[in-house]
């Protein structure tokens, strides 16, 4: 543990830490732009100067070692010259479009420039090296060499994390720039983390940009949908629509990244959404209030429970949360005292993965249903048989489809049973024959937790209230539940999981403070 | 269009690969290997050295375009590259440039019609003492003047 101080104050951090990160632990920021604490030093931005006692020259923060008694000092005239020398530089190939990039306000560029730039240019302009600009490169980048500041990050990024090497520096001297190859696109599963690791805008995302400025963004802590990992992500919204995901730091999970495909998820959160709950009478859909449909749908299932053991039924979804699917198993076993209790994949895709981040599981939490006591697999089949039977009569159908079944199948089936009930988020093969619709919250507009494959209980954030006139699941679940007789006392997500850890083994003892920001094992 | 050593090329990369314990270091021996072939180095050589030292085309385009005396575009019989860094330029490399460029009708990284000669510009060639100096294709020519560039340029074939 070296004793130092930095500008004054005296810190001790443990063998082997840079100066960059030992500032960082007494709160003095050092300005850089190659350093990413996921990647290798380059140190060849030359930001992140400062002055080292007994050094003749200016030292890089982030490649520097501390060692014993060391003294630094990153607030001198010195350092602060150097730095906007250093920009300077950096700015003289660099395009002022700050007006039409989509990386303004979230840029290192512009947010240095305020203090350690503010410098008249030296540099005329016919002098200035143009390069490409507005690059399709392929995955969901695109480029423009010219706002490059080349710190290579992104050709770290490529060589380190995925080693699929597609960009590098081509050229030298004021002419260097980063590209792909020739015919050589980007080619892998994670090129979105390109942008989020530019430190400016030269890589940017195709289906982000020029969606929204960043400034008018809100977050909120939550899990990708995607598939099992559960990788931590930020919602990032304005009033209620969702315009993108960011990678969430958890070392145990997703360390900084995320995949393409889960990146993509957020537009589940905006398209073809049920908005407003209507019940199929004579096949014309019929608005009907939430007034009205709820006791109607716990009068359905109630009857269909009291006409014989069996006749109702529920299907529940791995798109739910832990506390969802505790409320749905309760309500099919004690309430409705079904055994027809069985839950879907959605639709598994072609069930890829990667041995990183992409699970062959398209779903966020069937670790969850399972140690819920909700089986899938041949109890499934075992329940679509008994449906496509004719004997049950009244179903509760969690999500927007059965399985992997088409729209068709999901339709004959689905018109076995002489009342259907779908809770769910998105248009789709069963809202398309449902005898009743509930539209509910999506993933960005609802909380609770989710298992990951490994068993990892997550929490997400509800970002802002759900859309239109859909509810909040956990809320529906216990008003229909609370119609049925149940009596539930439940209030809100918090209060469901707190009654699911007394009584689940897996759960035992843990509460949304432990769970925290990072997750927790579940028991085994 | 794919690119292949010859045999005499393959039997030198072969043996090149056994010379560096990493096999990245064949990058550079391999790329002048490629250019001797051709005569610069062309995208399907990039690519098919990539393949063989296992990385990326983009990664050997990086070194091959970092340094001057890769050609990747195709030159001349006679390259001719004027050094123009700070020696050269005092003793009157800037008019040297200008001169040849006149006598061979060709702009500075331009190739004459006949494809006898490129011309280029480089930025040092190392050889201060004895400014101004080009090279042309392996070959030193120092304390250069006008007259001393036509007689060299002329007694080429």
């Amino acid at each position: 543990m070296p004793n130092l101080t930095i500008n004054g104050i005296a810190v001790a951090v443990p063998d082997g830490t840079t100066i960059l990160n030992a500032a960082k632990t007494i709160g003095v920021h050092v300005p850089h732009y190659c350093y990413h604490p996921r990647l290798s030093i380059a140190g060849n931005c030359r930001m992140c100067l400062v002055e080292v006692e007994k050094f003749p020259k200016l030292q890089t923060a982030c490649s520097t070692v501390v060692t014993e008694g060391m003294i630094v000092r990153t607030d001198t005239e010195k350092v602060r010259k150097a730095v906007t020398g250093v920009l300077e530089l950096i700015l003289i190939h660099h395009p002022i479009d700050c007006p039409i990039c989509d990386q303004a306000g979230e840029c290192g560029l512009q947010n240095y420039y305020m203090t350690y730039g503010l410098h008249k240019s030296r540099y005329a302009l016919e002098d200035k090296v143009h390069k490409k600009k507005v690059q399709d490169i392929g995955g969901q980048i695109v480029l423009d060499a010219e706002r490059c500041i080349l710190c290579s990050r992104c050709v770290r990024f490529l060589d380190e994390v995925t080693q699929t090497r597609e960009l590098h520096i081509f050229s030298r001297g004021d002419h260097s720039e980063i590209s792909v190859f020739p015919g050589r696109p980007l080619s892998n599963d994670y090129t979105g983390n390109l942008a989020d690791i530019c430190p400016v805008g030269a890589l940017t995302s195709k289906d982000f940009r020029f969606k929204c400025r960043v400034w008018f963004l809100k977050g909120a802590e939550s899990i990708c949908t995607g598939c099992s990992n559960g990788c931590n992500v930020e919602a990032h919204f304005k009033g209620d629509i969702l315009y993108r995901l960011k990678p969430r730091e958890n070392e145990a999970v997703n360390r900084s990244w995320m995949c393409d495909f889960g990146r993509l998820e957020y537009k589940k959160a905006n398209d073809a959404r049920l908005l407003a709950p209507f019940v199929r009478e004579g096949g014309a859909e019929k608005a009907v209030s939430w007034g009205a449909l709820v006791p109607r749908v716990a009068l359905e299932l109630s009857r269909a429970a009291e006409a014989g053991p069996d006749a109702a039924a529920v299907i529940a979804s791995p798109q739910l949360s832990n506390e969802e699917l505790y409320l749905a198993r309760r309500i099919a076993t004690e309430l409705l005292g079904t055994r027809n209790l069985a839950f879907t994949h959605r639709a598994p895709g072609d069930g890829f993965e990667d041995g990183f981040l992409i699970r062959a599981d398209k779903n966020p939490n069937s670790r969850g249903a399972r140690l819920l006591g909700i089986p899938d697999g041949a109890a499934f089949d075992a329940l679509v048989e008994r449906i496509a039977a004719g004997t049950v009569r009244a179903l509760l159908v969690f999500g927007n489809v059965v399985g992997s079944f088409t729209e068709a199948e999901t339709a004959a089936l689905l018109s076995k049973v002489p009342f259907v009930a779908q809770v769910g988020t998105n248009d789709g093969p069963v809202s398309k024959v449902a005898t009743a619709v509930m539209p509910s919250a999506s993933f960005a507009e609802r909380g609770g937790t989710f298992t990951s494959h490994a068993g990892r209980v997550q929490r997400f954030r509800a970002g802002f209230a759900p859309r239109g006139k859909a509810r909040n699941t956990v809320d529906l679940l216990v008003e229909l539940a609370n119609r049925m007789g149940a009596g539930w006392t439940f209030a809100g997500e918090a209060s469901v999981f707190h009654a699911l850890s007394a009584t689940e083994a897996p759960f035992a003892g843990m509460t949304y403070e432990s769970v925290g920001s990072q997750g927790q094992e579940c028991k085994p | 269009m794919s690119f292949e050593f010859s045999d005499a090329g393959r039997r030198e990369f072969d043996r090149l690969l056994t010379r560096y314990p990493d096999r990245m270091a064949v990058v550079l021996p391999a790329l002048h290997l490629a250019q001797r072939e051709l005569g610069y180095v062309s995208d399907e050589a990039i690519v098919h050295i990539a393949e063989r030292v296992g990385t990326s085309p983009a990664y050997v385009e990086g070194v091959a375009t970092f340094y001057t005396m890769y050609n990747r575009k195709p030159v001349g019989k006679y390259h001719v590259q004027i050094c123009r860094n700070i020696s050269c330029s005092l003793l009157g490399a800037e008019h040297l440039i200008e001169h040849v460029s006149k006598k061979l009708g060709v702009a500075p990284g331009e190739t004459t019609p006949d494809g006898k000669f490129t011309l280029s510009k480089v930025e040092c060639l190392g050889s201060c003492g004895t400014a101004p100096v080009m090279m042309v294709n392996d070959d030193y020519h120092e304390n250069l003047t006008a007259g001393s560039i036509d007689r060299i340029l002329d007694g080429l074939k």
